[in-house]
C-alpha cells in the first residue's frame, strides 16, 4: 500500500540509461529472505502517516507469506530490484502488484501496485521512473488495461511521485475506528 | 551551545578531579546568576527601549518628524520603495523573531517565555554590533503561519533574525524565508553556531599542518548547528566520504532503519546521510572516530558522552571540539590527557570558545552596511574565514584558537568581510569600499558602548542596584 520510490525521480530520464543503479528481475522464493526486511520498513514508514496503520507484531510472518505466495501467483507481479556493478546479487528494493478484475468499469482488470520500495541510496537517478515503467509492462502482460497505486493517503512524497507521472486519485478510502 | 557565560568562572584545568569541581561550581554559578537575572529584571522590566535618534528643540520639530512634513518621505518611498533603506532607519534595524519553540536549553516554552532571552539578544546585537534589534516572539500555530507573519513585517527590516526555533522545523523555515524575502535572513542557532565553529576548524587544522581536504572528520550531534556544519564544510572541500555524523541512533548513513521516516520529517538530515560516511561504516561514535581526525561534538551537556577511549580510538594528535552548553561533552582536560591535540568549548572560562557572539553582530553589520539582499553560505564563510584570521595574526596555539569577546578590533574586520563579499556576490544594494565598510563598522560598533556608558552617566539608566547580601558558600 505504498509507493516510496523518490520524488526526484524524473531527473534520470529513461530506464535503461546506464547511469540507473539498479536491475530489475522477476522475484524468486529465494529472495524472501531478502524482501521481508524491506517490506516491512516500507509498512513502518506507513505508522508515521496514521494510528490505523499500526504494524502488527505478526508482520514479518504476514510479509514471508504473502511475498511466497505473491511470487508463485500468476495473477501478481513481484520485481526485485538488484544493485550493479558491487552491489550485484544485493537484493535493494522491491516492488509487489496485482491484476484485479473490475467487474463494473472498463478496462476491465486494473495492475494495483501494492508496494514498491527502493533503499535510499539507490533512488534518484531515475530509479523510480524505471521500476514503474517495468511494473506498468509487466501488468500489461498478464492483462491489466490501467495500473494504480495504493498508498496512505498522507504520504505526499508517494503522491508527488504517481502525479508528475501522469496518475490522479480516481478512488478514495476513507478509515474511521470502530 | 549559543550562549557565552556572562562572567569567567574560576575554573581550574588542572586534573580531572578538579575539573568536576569546575563543573559543580559552574551549576552553582548558574543559579546564582539565575536569581540576580531575575532580581534585575524586575528591577529594571526589560533590557532595551527605543530613543529618539533626532533632535527635538521643540514641538514645533514634531511637523518635521512627523505630519505634515513626513508625508513628503512617504511619498517618495512610495514612488521608489527601495528609498525605505535611505530615508528611515530600516537600513540598520532587524526584527529577532522566535516561535519560542526551542529556547536555550529549556524546551518549548512558548513566546512569551522567550521575549526575556530575544530583548537580550537584542541588547547583544546593539552593543556589539550596533545594529537597532527588535524582539519579536510569534504566536504561531504552523511553520507556515510563522512564515507568513514573518513575511508581513519584513517592509520594516533591513534583515531578519530567526532565533531558538525548534529543529528541523527552523531548516525549512529559513529555507523559505530567504527565498521570500529580499533582505538578509539568519538563524543564529543554525549559521551564527556553524561559522564559528568553521573557524575554529580552519585554525586547528592549520596549527596542527592538516588540510580539509584530507582529514577524516566526524560530527556529533545532527541538529540545527551540525547540519549546516557539515554543509559549510562540503563547501570547503572536505570530501563527502570523509565526513561521518553520528546522533542519538548512532553512524547516520545510507542504510539506517530511520531514513524513511528523516526523508519525511527531516529532509536536510536525510539528503546528508545518503552523501556522507563513505565506506559505510556503521555502529556507534566508537566506530566513527576509528582514526578520524576531527571530532565536532554539538550534542548534549554530558561530560560523559565522549570519553577517554573515544579520543585514543582517533587518529595521532586529534582536534576534539566538545560544544555542548552548559557542559561539554569532554571536560578539556581529560580530552587532552588522551591525546587530543587541539580542544574547543563552547565555555567562555576555558579555552578556545567557539562561540556565536563571534560572529552574529558582525556579519549583520555588514550585511546592513551592504544593504545586502541576501545572505549566501558565502558570506557565512567569509566571516568564518576572518574570524579565524583574526586569531592567527596574533599567533596561534594550541589554547588560543578564535579571538575571544574581549579582542573586539575583529569584529568590524569581519563585518568589512562580509561587506566585500556581498559587494562581490552582486547582492549589495550598496558597494562600498573594503575601507569605507571598515571605517563605518568600527564607528558604529564603538558606538553603543559609548552610548550605554553615556546613559549610565547622566542617570538615564539607572546605576546596578547592589545584589541583596549572598549566602557565603562554606565549601
Amino acid at each position: 500500500m505504498n509507493a516510496n520510490t523518490e520524488s526526484g525521480a524524473s531527473a534520470g530520464g529513461p530506464g535503461e540509461s546506464p547511469s540507473v543503479p539498479i536491475h530489475l528481475r522477476p522475484a524468486r522464493e529465494a529472495d524472501v529472505p531478502a524482501l521481508v526486511p524491506l517490506l516491512l520498513r516500507l509498512k513502518r514508514l506507513n505508522e508515521e502517516f496514521d494510528p490505523l496503520l499500526r504494524v502488527r507484531d505478526d508482520a514479518d510472518q504476514q510479509a514471508r507469506q504473502i511475498l511466497k505466495a505473491d511470487i508463485a501467483n500468476p495473477k501478481a507481479v513481484v520485481l526485485a530490484a538488484e544493485g550493479v556493478g558491487a552491489d550485484k546479487d544485493k537484493v535493494v528494493g522491491f516492488v509487489r502488484a496485482l491484476v484485479r478484475e473490475r467487474p463494473f468499469y472498463a478496462p476491465e482488470h486494473e495492475g494495483v501496485i501494492l508496494d514498491i520500495y527502493l533503499l535510499p541510496l539507490y533512488r534518484r537517478r531515475g530509479v523510480g521512473e524505471y521500476v514503474l515503467r517495468e511494473t506498468s509492462n509487466a501488468l500489461r502482460s498478464k492483462g491489466a488495461g490501467v495500473v494504480t497505486a495504493e498508498f496512505p493517503a498522507q504520504n505526499e512524497i508517494a503522491s508527488r511521485f504517481y502525479t508528475k507521472r501522469g496518475f490522479r486519485p480516481i478512488t478514495a478510502v476513507q478509515a474511521r475506528s470502530l | 551551545m549559543a550562549q557565552s557565560s556572562p562572567s569567567p568562572i574560576d575554573a581550574d584545568r588542572g586534573g580531572r578531579r578538579k575539573a568536576r569541581t569546575a563543573a559543580e561550581r559552574s551549576e552553582d554559578q548558574t543559579d546564582l546568576l539565575g536569581e540576580r537575572s531575575l532580581e534585575l529584571s524586575r528591577y529594571f522590566a526589560g533590557k532595551v527601549e527605543t530613543v529618539p535618534k533626532v533632535p527635538v528643540r521643540s514641538l514645533a520639530d514634531f511637523a518635521l518628524w512627523y505630519t505634515p512634513g513626513v508625508a513628503a518621505v512617504s511619498r517618495a518611498i512610495q514612488a521608489d520603495p527601495e528609498l525605505s533603506f535611505d530615508l528611515t532607519g530600516r537600513w540598520n534595524t532587524i526584527a529577532i523573531v522566535t516561535d519560542g519553540s526551542r529556547v536555550l536549553g529549556l524546551g518549548d516554552i512558548g513566546p512569551r517565555a522567550a521575549l526575556p532571552v530575544m530583548e537580550g539578544k537584542a541588547l547583544l546585537f546593539k552593543f556589539l554590533g550596533g545594529v537597532d534589534a527588535i524582539p519579536i516572539p510569534i504566536q504561531a500555530k504552523s511553520p507556515d503561519q510563522f512564515i507568513a507573519t514573518v513575511e508581513a513585517l519584513a517592509p520594516a527590516f533591513g534583515g531578519i533574525n530567526l532565533e531558538d526555533i525548534a529543529s528541523p522545523k527552523c531548516f525549512g523555515i529559513l529555507e523559505e524565508l530567504q527565498k521570500r524575502l529580499p533582505i538578509p535572513v539568519w538563524h543564529d542557532d543554525q549559521l551564527g553556531t556553524a561559522a564559528a565553529t568553521v573557524a575554529g576548524l580552519l585554525n586547528a587544522l592549520e596549527l596542527t599542518n592538516r588540510s580539509i581536504r584530507e582529514v577524516r572528520t566526524v560530527l556529533l550531534g545532527a541538529g540545527a548547528a551540525n547540519l549546516v556544519t557539515a554543509r559549510l564544510l562540503l563547501t570547503l572541500g572536505l570530501p563527502a566520504h570523509q565526513l561521518t555524523l553520528v546522533d542519538q541512533k548512532g553512524i547516520l548513513h545510507g542504510e539506517r532503519e530511520d531514513l524513511d521516516e528523516l526523508e519525511l520529517r527531516n529532509p536536510w538530515k536525510y539528503r546528508i546521510a545518503l552523501k556522507t560516511n563513505g565506506g559505510g561504516r556503521t555502529g556507534d561514535l566508537r566506530a566513527a572516530l576509528e582514526g578520524a581526525d576531527v571530532l565536532l561534538a554539538a550534542s548534549t551537556p554530558n561530560p560523559d558522552t565522549i570519553r577517554p577511549e573515544h579520543v585514543r580510538a582517533m587518529a595521532k594528535d586529534p582536534i576534539v571540539f566538545a560544544l555542548a552548553n552548559p557542559v561539554p561533552e569532554i571536560w578539556p582536560d581529560v580530552a587532552r590527557s588522551a591525546g587530543a591535540a587541539v580542544v574547543a568549548t563552547g565555555r567562555s572560562d576555558f579555552p578556545n570558545q567557539v562561540n556565536n557572539s563571534l560572529i552574529f553582530p558582525a556579519v549583520f553589520r555588514g550585511v546592513l552596511d551592504a544593504r545586502a539582499r541576501s545572505i549566501p553560505d558565502e558570506v557565512v564563510l567569509a566571516a568564518a574565514r576572518e574570524l579565524a584570521h583574526g586569531a592567527a595574526i596574533k599567533g596561534l596555539t594550541a589554547h588560543h584558537l578564535l579571538p575571544t569577546m574581549e579582542e573586539p578590533e575583529v569584529f568590524p574586520l569581519i563585518a568589512a568581510a562580509v561587506g566585500d563579499t556581498a559587494v562581490r556576490l552582486g547582492i549589495a544594494r550598496r558597494k562600498l569600499s573594503h575601507d569605507e565598510f571598515l571605517e563605518r563598522a568600527t564607528t558604529l560598533m564603538g558606538r553603543s558602548a559609548k552610548l550605554v556608558r553615556a546613559l549610565a552617566r547622566a542617570r538615564l539608566t539607572p546605576p546596578m542596584p547592589r545584589a541583596p547580601g549572598r549566602k557565603r558558600r562554606s565549601r
